[in-house]
């Protein structure tokens, strides 16, 4: 059984990932567009996580962005100051703290759907912003800085140099690939079927005996978990982290990411996430008003553009079932 | 705290509460009637606010600016309503997220375009800028007292248009079944125009009274936004009675949390609303 829904998707991922590892040595040493890309690469397991969540179990929060800067937090927090820590071990306790705040943050926003949680999301990760915003131990608004990035090394062999621009930029496309194929495999599991069908028709799916709050609570927590993952890798990358990374309008943008790239696809949060970004960066250049475009875009985007431009994609390679 | 104190945080708290309540049935009316979660609820606050600004430096009378830009908030209203949110009636609620958003964008940069990034304030009206004694040492400003009172007088006149008037009428029927007021024969796309400009204009009233208390900077719209999201999340979403006591509470808190615990007083309200939650998922009065 292959993982990919559609040829177009299996061409997009090949090509994507073939171009992608030979990227480094197109751009010779040109840390200032491989930093670009690997920061593109991070916002798109961002927003493939989101994509997924929303996507696929049809509940919207617009308050994943906590996540994302919880990851961060977390890193930085734990992590002696002037010490070198293991990437890998910091990388399982990110993932799971942040899944157990996902836990108890889904057992109350999980209780409601539709325009309920949206709102709800928004005001917790709003919440969490504030909690930052104004702690004087965690740095207030400035944030905590990154002294010492981790070693990378596994049974004391180390292949990675973090430090190094086009190392760390093969860890990000890395852990893009392995998300991408985490994602495509649980879809295809019968706890992704689960999932599609609490969408498709929920009362169904009750009376055939599924607990759509626990389906629902594991989404949320897989999903979360992966947000923070990709928010460690952004502290990694910057060195620092803020609060503005957990600020409402990174959630509503990766949201129209999600959208753009088409919902629920997993492989349309990278199509989004590199359209978004390039479009983001080329306007930037033009005016210092880029907002305006942009909004002038997402709106034209929800008004025309239904399911992204995958949907385009499937429809156009034959969707297999 | 003593006594005068504590007398003047709660009327500070009440008129926050009040002007929450003020923006936040903007917010629950739209959604009650026309199932429409506008995000840039908050944008029109800060619009209102900013447009104040404009019109009382321009003509020097905070009266006619407060005029001019609620008639302006009035027509921004009708034309986003004609043009943009009549598209989202058959969507679903992640395109209304979507396309709100892409006009929060779309407010904000005109707001850094037109005034800047620097903060921004307007002066309050002469004949409103004394204060009243409370006791001996404590004084009161009439402005803020004045916010309070127009707050209320909205509020009533609300109450009473949605309960007595023939609007009202359709108001309520277009809340319970939307359909059956079409079979009726009310031109449902007009009163869905008449309610998303109330909303709008709900949003920048608020705006502009604030504006002389308040310093207009960017993001204060979206500040604004979350504030409402709590209470109409404690209210329950679509009432405007609950929209009500769920402002009042929220802005006593905000305002008594600011005072006796500094620290965590930007998380207060979001506890609230969590503990309120894990109660009554639906909120205090569900519609």
């Amino acid at each position: 059984m292959s993982i990919f829904s559609s040829k177009s998707e299996k061409i997009f991922i090949y090509l994507f990932f073939a171009i992608g590892l030979f990227i480094p040595l197109f751009l010779e040493g040109n840390t200032f567009y491989i930093n670009k890309f690997s920061t593109i690469i991070i916002l798109s397991i961002f927003v493939m996580s989101l994509d997924y969540l929303v996507g696929r179990t049809g509940l919207i929060t617009l308050g994943h962005a906590m996540f994302y800067g919880l990851g961060g937090y977390i890193f930085t927090i734990l992590a002696p100051e002037y010490e070198a820590v293991n990437f890998w071990v910091y990388t399982f306790y990110v993932m799971l703290i942040s899944g157990f705040i996902a836990l108890i943050v889904g057992l109350i926003v999980l209780r409601t759907s539709g325009i309920y949680m949206i709102m709800i999301t928004l005001a917790l990760a709003q919440m969490t912003f504030y909690f930052f915003a104004d702690s004087v131990e965690y740095g207030g608004l400035d944030g905590l800085f990154v002294y010492i990035k981790p070693e990378t090394s596994i049974f004391g062999l180390s292949f990675l140099d973090l430090d190094n621009e086009t190392h760390f930029y093969y860890l990000c496309l890395l852990s893009l690939f392995n998300c991408f194929v985490f994602f495509k495999v649980i879809m295809n599991s019968s706890f992704g079927r689960v999932i599609d069908a609490l969408k498709e028709n929920p009362d169904r799916a009750i009376a055939l005996g599924y607990n759509i709050f626990h389906f629902r609570l594991i989404a949320y927590v897989l999903s979360s978990s992966l947000a923070a993952y990709a928010g460690y890798l952004f502290a990694l990358q910057f060195g620092f982290v803020n609060p503005s990374m957990m600020s409402w309008d990174i959630s509503a943008t990766a949201l129209v990411m999600a959208l753009l790239g088409g919902l629920g696809s997993v492989f349309g949060a990278i199509i989004g996430s590199f359209m978004y970004e390039g479009l983001h960066y080329y306007i930037e250049h033009l005016t210092e008003y880029w907002m305006f475009f942009m909004g002038v875009l997402i709106i034209a985007l929800v008004l025309t553009l239904k399911h992204g431009i995958a949907g385009f994609l499937n429809a156009l390679g034959g969707k297999r079932s | 705290m003593d006594t005068s104190l504590f007398l003047v945080q709660l009327l500070n708290g009440v008129q926050y509460g009040l002007l929450l309540f003020l923006i936040a049935s903007g917010l629950t009316l739209v959604f009650g009637v026309m199932g429409i979660l506008n995000l840039a609820h908050g944008s029109m606050y800060m619009i209102g606010a900013y447009l104040a600004y404009y019109f009382t430096t321009l003509t020097d009378s905070f009266l006619l600016a407060f005029l001019i830009s609620g008639t302006m908030a009035l027509v921004i209203g009708i034309i986003i309503e004609r043009f943009l949110i009549i598209h989202l009636y058959k969507r679903d609620h992640l395109d209304q997220v979507l396309l709100t958003v892409g006009l929060i964008f779309i407010f904000n940069a005109t707001q850094s375009f037109v005034w800047g990034n620097d903060p921004l304030g307007v002066e309050v009206p002469e004949l409103l800028s004394g204060s009243i004694k409370l006791t001996d040492i404590v004084e009161y400003p009439v402005y803020r007292l004045f916010i309070s009172l127009l707050c209320l007088l909205v509020a009533a006149t609300m109450y009473f248009t949605i309960n007595k008037t023939r609007l009202g009428m359709m108001i309520r029927a277009g809340e319970s079944d939307r359909a059956m007021v079409e079979n009726l024969g009310v031109d449902i796309s007009k009163l869905f125009t008449i309610v998303f400009a109330i909303g709008v204009f709900l949003a920048s009233l608020a705006g502009i009274v604030s504006a002389p208390i308040v310093s207009l900077v960017p993001g204060m719209g979206e500040h604004v936004l979350i504030s409402c999201f709590v209470v109409v999340v404690i209210g329950g979403l679509g009432s405007i009675k609950g929209a009500f006591v769920a402002a009042l509470i929220v802005g006593i808190v905000d305002t008594y949390a600011s005072v006796l615990v500094p620290q965590a007083s930007s998380m207060s309200i979001y506890l609230l609303m969590a503990l309120i939650l894990l109660a009554k998922p639906q909120g205090l009065f569900k519609n």
